[in-house]
């Protein structure tokens, strides 16, 4: 069984560690020995979050953080108080990861959800009836291109999937902007828009509109979201064409994070979607007050998806005394482990009403 | 690679139902339907920059060898 949940955030507090005076200690030393390594043991089957606590006793370096996420998750969700962000970016939906997000969005699990707009891209091939394929790793590109077969990493696409979608979209396009009658839409307006006329039910944005939950989407353009506008907008006597106001949504998250007592990120990758997140909790004040992030990228390029969680209190993003962990870890592979830990820590009665929901119940 | 003039070998093309069936851009634009053969062909064509197999699978669909 998972030991009590005690100290998950020790870590967390040798930063500070620097700001002390020579000759000053800022801890006894029987502080820094409190907790011995306790040995992994995998004594027959074990079940997902039996695992994770065999990480949690040994409380170390990638099983350590792991540990930490699924308890900071855990708290995140058990807090009525606190407003659920999930950054998507990278390869994690095409790769596999969508039919969970999609259920995480339909158990209330995650609240908000702010991803690049490749990923709900990839959403919607699947959610028109394309496919992502294992590549393995003997490919040629030269070959693939010929083939008319797109290449992500060890996932293929083929471009007829793509080219189904935009033709799909390019119509999408001419009927939201036709309804819309010239007025921009924000970027969670584009993707309610879209959800709303998808009906695959394990498609992430079509979950996110039966239930309400915000998808912001700041990179729009930057996918075939954006390109495929060009394909809308060249149509001959083509009368409205769909506007997009990149600046729309800006009060809408950060009027979010206001209002939430609490705010919690959980970072898939990082990129423009985990800046988006950072900067509202800036913008309107509050600070993140629990944070997960899961990334491969490193810290020392100055990018933000690889700046620490230490680093954003500098700007005022999270608060000092937020649970957060940094795991190193490719996301595909942690957040599964995550969300199975944490619903089986839950139960299946286990019922969660979000806040944004509540808010709108009670006006 | 088979230099036929067809759609399967202008720069417009697509694949839309490999290796059969290509989506035309600049017939879309027109209005026109979009989803042609690959091994048609109209007025507007254009040599590809860079060539695929689009026509070569679409001749063995034709020939009945694939």
């Amino acid at each position: 069984m998972r030991p009590p949940n005690s100290n998950i955030l020790d870590r967390n507090i040798f930063p500070q560690l620097s700001s002390t005076k020579l000759g000053e200690s800022w801890m006894e030393r029987k502080d820094y020995l409190k907790e011995p390594v306790e040995h992994i043991k995998i004594d027959g089957a074990l079940t997902v979050d039996q695992l994770i606590g065999q990480f949690k006793n040994s409380g170390s370096l990638g099983a350590g953080r792991l540990a930490d996420a699924c308890d900071i998750y855990e708290q995140m969700i058990k807090d009525k108080d606190c407003t659920v962000f999930l950054a998507l970016s990278g390869a994690v939906v095409p790769a596999g990861m969508r039919a969970l997000v999609a259920d995480l969005v339909r158990n209330h699990l995650v609240d908000v959800i702010v991803s690049t707009g490749a990923c709900m891209v990839h959403d919607a091939i699947e959610a028109v009836g394309g496919h992502h394929y294992k590549a393995g790793w003997a490919v040629d590109d030269a070959e693939l291109y010929r083939y008319h077969l797109f290449r992500i990493y060890d996932i293929l696409v083929p471009e007829e999937d793509y080219v189904k979608l935009d033709f799909i979209l390019s119509e999408m396009y001419s009927d939201i902007a036709k309804e819309r009658k010239g007025i921009p839409l924000a970027s969670n307006e584009f993707a309610f828009e879209i959800g709303k006329r998808l009906t695959d039910k394990n498609s992430i944005l079509r979950a996110a509109y039966e239930e309400g939950v915000p998808v912001f989407l700041p990179s729009a353009r930057d996918s075939e979201f954006g390109f495929i506008h060009w394909l809308h907008a060249s149509q001959k006597n083509q009368q409205d064409v769909l506007q997009l106001d990149a600046f729309k949504d800006v009060p809408t998250i950060c009027g979010i994070c206001s209002r939430s007592p609490k705010n919690g990120m959980i970072v898939l990758g990082g990129g423009v979607p985990r800046n988006t997140i950072q900067s509202a909790a800036l913008a309107s004040k509050k600070g993140l007050d629990y944070a997960i992030v899961i990334t491969l990228d490193r810290p020392e390029t100055g990018g933000l998806s690889g700046s620490t969680l230490e680093e954003t209190v500098s700007w005022g993003k999270m608060k000092g005394k937020a649970d957060h962990v940094m795991v190193i870890g490719e996301a595909l592979m942690v957040f599964p482990f995550v969300v199975a830990s944490v619903k089986e820590r839950l139960g299946k009665n286990f019922k969660r009403e979000s806040l944004l929901q509540r808010k709108k119940g009670s006006t | 690679m088979i230099d036929e003039e067809c759609c399967g070998n202008c720069d417009s093309h697509n694949s839309y139902h490999y290796p059969t069936k290509i989506f035309c851009s600049t017939r879309y634009d027109k209005n026109e339907d979009p989803i042609v053969d690959t091994l048609w062909r109209c007025d507007d064509y254009n040599k590809v920059s860079q060539s695929c197999y689009c026509v070569r699978e679409a001749l063995k669909v034709k020939d009945g060898t694939e």
